[in-house]
């Protein structure tokens, strides 16, 4: 067994070693055992991502573990790929997890689930065979769901965000069930070499993809299966918000790369238009709730929401080009929507522990409420503007490296891809424009709202900073955040590498200190990008510096002579982005009522004003509540078959039986 | 055993099953539907027993011993005791009345027959060919569970239905493994148990038995 195989299979059994310690240890030091015993091995299952990127593959059938068909295991570039990422995420979390721990989620089925959880995420990119894979699957689902609950007894919304999940979790399920089954019976087999090897006709290919799309989709959170997402990941205890934003989601992306351009090899270019489609709209809805969302982790979840459309755009955009023969900017697609799923976990991570670290001090996580922290919860503060720079795709940041990569294949479309390619391409590169655009002012209202200006609640101005364990949690998650922003080619051609593999091509991208792309005209240095910014703003302190040389002199603020200023006067979350709210009204359609209560001795004097203003999710509103309500009507029907009596009850199990009975007497 | 003796042996055996599950329909006095319960466990240990002489084989012998001892002697004590502390003596008023319930149980013997064809044409043995009557008794069992009113008929109704399941398997299979028929035994002697206390409580709580006094329980 090589390197890979051995760390592979010592992270799986720490992830059970841990789930041990958490069911079994006392509670004073269950979150530490747990939390080393995970971060153990998230840090062996990354290097065997890492050792899988660099070449060395593992393969292992284990007969014995499940029935029938044995659990077979193979660990290949694209797989170690998202197994090194679900690793670097878990390390992360895992140690911020000893200090949160603390915050109520101590208990046995948490930190026990933890580490089955971080194991079943492992599992999913090495399972090579479809039953491997769909209990792999299946049991992320289910851990995943039991940490969702954790709090659920604190919080009436956890139950509903577990229930959410819950439905679409298994419906995707149900629907990756379809297809991989459809696939594996036309195929000799079920493993995935058999599977790759099958002649299958275009009509049941299409029936695969489009039901293994839809199932992975609704596990990116991608429009319009994303209505869990905005619920469970908020409602999750952080750490395991970080892990299901910043890993899980990128389980789907795994999903649809695997089953599309690999086991399918590529198909025709509607199917790649249609992950192009999902993905852009993805990207613009995700982001715009964002925007006027004002729930800090409800805000993070749809920002997963947007980058996973990113990713999806240049999934698409990549089967699309293959599809039209045009293999090098397929690679390049490729390559920057997997760099984009890089980047979207360091950043992820590293906002949703931020976001728990303010929720931990402060108990709320309205933006409304929080405001000054900077001075209370400094590494905090500094750590999430690490986090907030990044998402917001500007040049010192890591986001920015993999969205300039893609707009670049985009761009260089034209010439090559036809008619479809010439219409579509345009479109989404204004959306992956406008979605950038809008992730700034999302991540300025975010870190400015959240943590700038004064406290607007008591609660907040008695934050104080979160133990070193969660600050060593979340720096761990920044400097990863910080070396990919500046040194993107030391992951790049490992990624590139991979793609050459998948799209049998030459590497995409190159050089070191500057990026250079093989097949198309450009080149980006993010080193030397950051290193000019230094520069100015080292520069511009210092012109400052030399201009007013005067003694600092403190000074009370101008306030138009209206008396001290009070945080009531502050810029709001919701204040902030209520111009955004403007401009897209037709799209958001905010609701909001105004009720006016006046005295009772005139009606011209008023008493009372109540507003109210909610921005609901437009497609939830449109698509799923008329299903809800005729599911509820159905069932408020069949309340009139079951009246009670128990007779009534056993006639119908005899009726069926004698009915059944009857049927196979007369046709057999 | 020669099969000049086994047929009839096996057929009596059969025809006792049959009847005293048919029989169950026609009383109404519940002291006799518990007679009759016993008559029929009495009947599937013979018809065990005849197929343990049959095949010579002494396990499924000792098989039908601890099948009689249950079900004609151990369950009908059971029930004659939660009889005498309920204190009710008659069926009221079944929900189909006798004579409709005596034609409903000939129409299932003919759809049991029917159905259970393709079991027969599997292996068409001596016993195979008796699968009909189990599968009679297995629905006449059902519904006497749909159609009567006291807890103790209910009870009798589960229990033909568990008497038609268990002389199924030793029909068909030569019994199931001891371990199943170990737990399926302890499930059925529980249920009793547990119908049993219900039936003291139902009694104390409604002074009768009827099931449809329930009916107001719901959520």
């Amino acid at each position: 067994m090589n390197a890979a195989g051995a760390s592979l299979l010592s992270a799986l059994g720490l992830c059970l070693v841990s789930a041990l310690a958490g069911a079994t240890a006392p509670r004073r030091v269950r979150p530490l055992l747990a939390g080393l015993g995970t971060a153990c091995a998230g840090a062996a299952a990354a290097a065997a991502g890492v050792a899988a990127l660099a070449g060395q593959s593992w393969s292992a059938w284990l007969p014995g573990v499940l029935p029938l068909a044995g659990a077979r295991l193979a660990l290949d570039p694209l797989g170690g790929m998202f197994v090194a990422v679900t690793g670097a995420v878990a390390v992360c979390a895992a140690v911020y997890g000893i200090g949160y721990a603390k915050h109520g989620v101590d208990g046995r089925v948490t930190q026990a689930t933890l580490p089955l959880f971080l194991g079943a995420m492992l599992l999913v990119p090495v399972a090579a065979s479809v039953s491997t894979l769909l209990v792999a699957w299946e049991l992320m689902a289910v851990t995943s769901l039991l940490l969702v609950l954790a709090e659920h007894a604190r919080r009436p919304a956890v139950a509903e965000a577990g229930l959410w999940y819950a439905v679409m979790t298994h419906l995707g399920f149900a629907a990756i069930v379809a297809g991989m089954a459809g696939f594996a019976a036309g195929a000799a087999g079920e493993s995935f070499e058999q599977l790759r090897a099958a002649t299958l006709s275009p009509a049941v290919r299409d029936a695969v993809f489009v039901a293994t799309l839809a199932g992975f989709a609704s596990k990116a959170g991608i429009v319009p299966l994303h209505v869990w997402l905005a619920r469970a990941h908020p409602e999750a205890p952080s750490p395991v918000s970080a892990l299901m934003s910043a890993a899980m989601v990128n389980m789907g992306v795994y999903g649809i790369v695997r089953v599309g351009l690999d086991l399918l090899r590529g198909g025709p270019s509607w199917w790649w238009l249609v992950v192009l489609a999902m993905g852009a709209l993805s990207a613009l809805f995700g982001i715009l709730q964002a925007a006027v969302a004002s729930d800090l982790k409800r805000l993070l979840g749809y920002s997963t929401t947007e980058n996973m459309g990113l990713v999806l755009i240049g999934v698409g955009a990549a089967g699309f080009f293959a599809s039209c023969g045009d293999k090098e900017l397929a690679g390049l697609a490729l390559v920057a929507a997997l760099l984009h799923v890089v980047n979207h976990a360091g950043f992820k991570t590293l906002l949703f522990l931020a976001a728990g670290s303010v929720l931990r001090a402060t108990g709320t996580r309205d933006l409304d409420a929080l405001g000054g922290l900077r001075g209370r919860m400094p590494y905090t503060t500094a750590l999430f503007a690490v986090g907030a720079l990044a998402a917001s795709a500007l040049p010192p940041g890591n986001g920015f490296v993999s969205e300039w990569l893609l707009l670049q294949s985009l761009i260089h479309a034209l010439p090559t891809s036809g008619v479809a390619g010439a219409v579509t391409m345009p479109p989404a590169v204004g959306v992956i424009a406008l979605s950038a655009g809008l992730a700034i002012a999302t991540f300025v209202k975010a870190f400015g709202v959240g943590f700038l200006a004064r406290a607007r609640t008591p609660a907040a101005g008695r934050a104080a900073e979160s133990p070193p364990t969660m600050i060593c949690g979340m720096a761990l998650a920044a400097a990863c955040c910080v070396a990919l922003a500046l040194a993107p080619a030391a992951v790049l051609p490992a990624l590139s590498h991979l793609v050459a593999v998948l799209l049998p091509g030459h590497e995409a991208v190159g050089g070191v200190v500057t990026l250079r792309l093989a097949d198309v005209q450009g080149t980006m240095s993010p080193l030397l990008i950051a290193a000019a910014l230094a520069v100015a703003a080292a520069l511009l302190l210092g012109s400052v510096r030399l201009v007013a040389r005067r003694a600092r002199r403190p000074a009370r603020l101008w306030d138009c002579g209206a008396g001290p200023m009070t945080p009531r006067m502050e810029y709001t979350a919701t204040s902030f982005a209520e111009p955004l709210q403007r401009v897209f009204d037709n799209v958001l359609a905010p609701e909001s009522d105004l009720a006016v209560t006046p005295t009772k001795e005139s009606a011209y004097l008023v008493e009372s004003i109540h507003y109210r203003a909610r921005i609901p999710d437009r497609i939830e509103r449109r698509l799923y509540d008329p299903v809800l309500a005729a599911a509820a009507s159905i069932g408020r029907g069949a309340t009139r078959l079951a009246n009670g009596s128990i007779h009534r009850y056993l006639a119908y199990g005899f009726y069926a039986l004698t009915g059944v009975l009857l049927v196979l007497a007369v046709v057999w | 055993m020669s099969d000049s003796v086994y047929m009839p042996l096996l057929d009596l055996a059969c025809g006792a099953f049959l009847l005293a599950g048919v029989l169950v329909l026609w009383r109404r006095d519940l002291a006799a539907i518990v007679r009759l319960f016993a008559l029929q466990g009495a009947a599937l240990a013979a018809l065990v027993i005849v197929l343990a002489a049959h095949e010579g084989s002494a396990g499924l012998a000792a098989a039908g011993v601890a099948v009689g001892g249950l079900r004609a002697g151990l369950l009908p004590h059971l029930m004659r005791r939660a009889l005498v502390a309920g204190g009710e003596g008659q069926e009221s008023r079944p929900l189909v009345n006798v004579a409709t319930s005596l034609l409903v149980a000939a129409v299932l013997a003919m759809v049991a027959y029917d159905a259970s064809q393709p079991l027969v044409r599997l292996t068409p043995t001596p016993a195979t060919q008796a699968v009909p009557v189990a599968l009679t008794v297995l629905l006449v069992g059902f519904f006497v569970l749909v159609t009567r009113r006291r807890a103790l008929s209910q009870v009798v109704g589960f229990l033909l239905m568990d008497n038609a399941i268990t002389a199924t398997a030793f029909l068909t299979a030569g019994g199931v493994p001891l371990v199943v028929e170990l737990g399926v035994s302890l499930d059925v002697l529980l249920a009793v148990l547990v119908l049993q206390v219900l039936t003291l409580r139902m009694r104390a709580a409604f002074g009768g038995t009827d099931l449809d006094e329930l009916r107001e329980l719901r959520d």
